[in-house]
């Protein structure tokens, strides 16, 4: 799988060939290396330069894969979904599946008489965040999750949809009151209103940092384990180590769908809290 | 550190591109989906419901049936019982009345008997008192008159009955 990719790295004359051949120069120059072939395939990069008054919003690759990952939803839902049947069947009903799942863990639970409402968000959100966590497993892929402006913007978007649920069902200054529980002494309220105005950002950002944390400690193990096996040069080590990928990589798919599950249920959550103030 | 930085570049991206996909899927697959979900609950939840329905009904009838059974049963041994008994008292009262009527019967027979005898021992009596004058008066030789005779005879039947 990332073998591949790594191979064609490794024949356009890779960082830690030349690191070997040249090893008498010091050891620190083949971990160096080592680590700059990890972050070249952790980290974004330019496809199509683009400025548009002076920001730099140039496609990148995992830009490009995002827009494979939407275009595959749109597809995919779009062909099952689009005239659903009263019985489903095959594939349509393995997401069927999923989605009733989501509508009783998640959103029922946490949302209520509204989930309906929010139910296209946090579906959209709960299948793009899979599906690129699963795609950047795929050799010559890239894992659009984990890059921290990826992750920003969809914890911004969820951001959005909270405030803006709290003002629509409590109105901007119901909104803003019912951030500070009620009924607390006036002489904690200095205190707890930079809380819980900080608690608020704390709470998206974390959603941010969790998700993209998660899926870039996942690959840099991967790429760490591929490390080893270039840089030992052995069979034994190689094969156990080659385990040793295969178990992280199944891993990975796990915690891909993982962190899926967290990013949409923390949104529901947040959402729901700002529907129920009082909580 | 590059891994760290945020890109205002890929941020827009990512924020057009989620927004664009959440309009196209809620439009094209979320929506629809959403509300065959929806109806698919509220059929099986109504089939349900008349299924129960069914059930309920089903089972009201057969305890109708039963019911109506029990009291057929019922109706029949009653009917029985009744027919049994009206037969018992008719047929005790027809014993009854042949009885009686028979002892009656005797009763009538036995009276009737008894008055023949009575009657038949006073003829006895008087013919042998008219024999006993005749041979008397032929023995005396002498015609007793009509009146003569008639005292004797009842003479005699006096003696007789006196004894």
């Amino acid at each position: 799988m990332i073998l591949t990719q790594t191979l064609s790295w490794f024949l356009a004359g890779g960082g830690v060939q030349e690191g070997h051949s040249v090893e008498q120069q010091g050891s620190s120059e083949p971990e160096k290396l080592g680590s700059e072939f990890i972050m070249h395939h952790i980290t974004d990069h330019k496809v199509f330069d683009l400025q548009v008054f002076g920001i730099d919003i140039s496609i990148t690759k995992h830009i490009l894969i995002m827009w494979i990952v939407s275009a595959m939803m749109i597809l995919l839902f779009g062909i099952l979904f689009r005239k659903p049947k009263m019985v489903p069947s095959g594939l349509a009903n393995f997401f069927e599946l999923i989605i009733e799942y989501l509508d009783q863990e998640i959103m029922k639970p946490f949302l209520g008489d509204h989930s309906r409402k929010y139910a296209p968000f946090l579906l959209t959100a709960f299948f793009f965040v899979l599906f690129c966590n699963l795609l950047g497993l795929v050799p010559g892929s890239a894992t659009a999750t984990s890059n921290i402006s990826v992750t920003a913007a969809l914890a911004v978007i969820t951001f959005g949809m909270v405030i803006m649920t709290g003002i629509k069902y409590h109105g901007l200054v119901g909104y803003c009151k019912g951030l500070i529980p009620p009924g607390l002494p006036i002489f904690i309220l200095p205190i707890m209103i930079p809380v819980e105005i900080l608690g608020l950002f704390t709470k998206h950002f974390a959603l941010a940092i969790r998700l993209f944390a998660n899926m870039v400690a996942g690959h840099v193990v991967v790429f760490a384990f591929l490390m080893i096996i270039f840089t030992f040069k052995s069979w034994a080590i190689g094969g156990t180590t080659l385990l040793f990928l295969l178990f992280v990589n199944l891993l990975e798919v796990l915690i891909g769908l993982i962190q899926a599950y967290i990013f949409t249920i923390l949104s529901a959550v947040f959402i729901g809290m700002s529907i129920h103030q009082e909580h | 550190m590059e891994l760290l930085t945020p890109n205002l570049g890929t941020f827009f991206w990512t924020a057009v591109t989620f927004v664009l996909l959440l309009v196209i899927l809620k439009k094209v697959a979320w929506g629809p989906i959403l509300q065959t979900l929806a109806e698919r609950e509220t059929r099986i939840k109504e089939a349900l419901e008349k299924a129960d329905a069914a059930q309920k009904e089903t089972e009201e009838a057969l305890a109708k049936n039963q019911k109506v059974m029990d009291e057929a049963k019922k109706e029949a041994q009653d009917l029985l019982n009744k027919s049994r008994k009206t037969a018992d008292t008719t047929k005790e009262e027809i014993i009854q009345k042949a009885h009686s009527e028979a002892s009656a019967m005797l009763e009538k027979a036995k009276r009737e008997i008894s008055l023949e005898g009575e009657k038949a021992v006073d003829e006895i009596r008087k013919q042998t008192a008219e024999l006993s004058v005749l041979i008397a008066s032929k023995l005396i030789g002498k015609t007793l008159s009509q009146k003569d005779h008639q005292d004797v005879i009842d003479d005699s039947l006096k003696q007789m009955e006196l004894n």
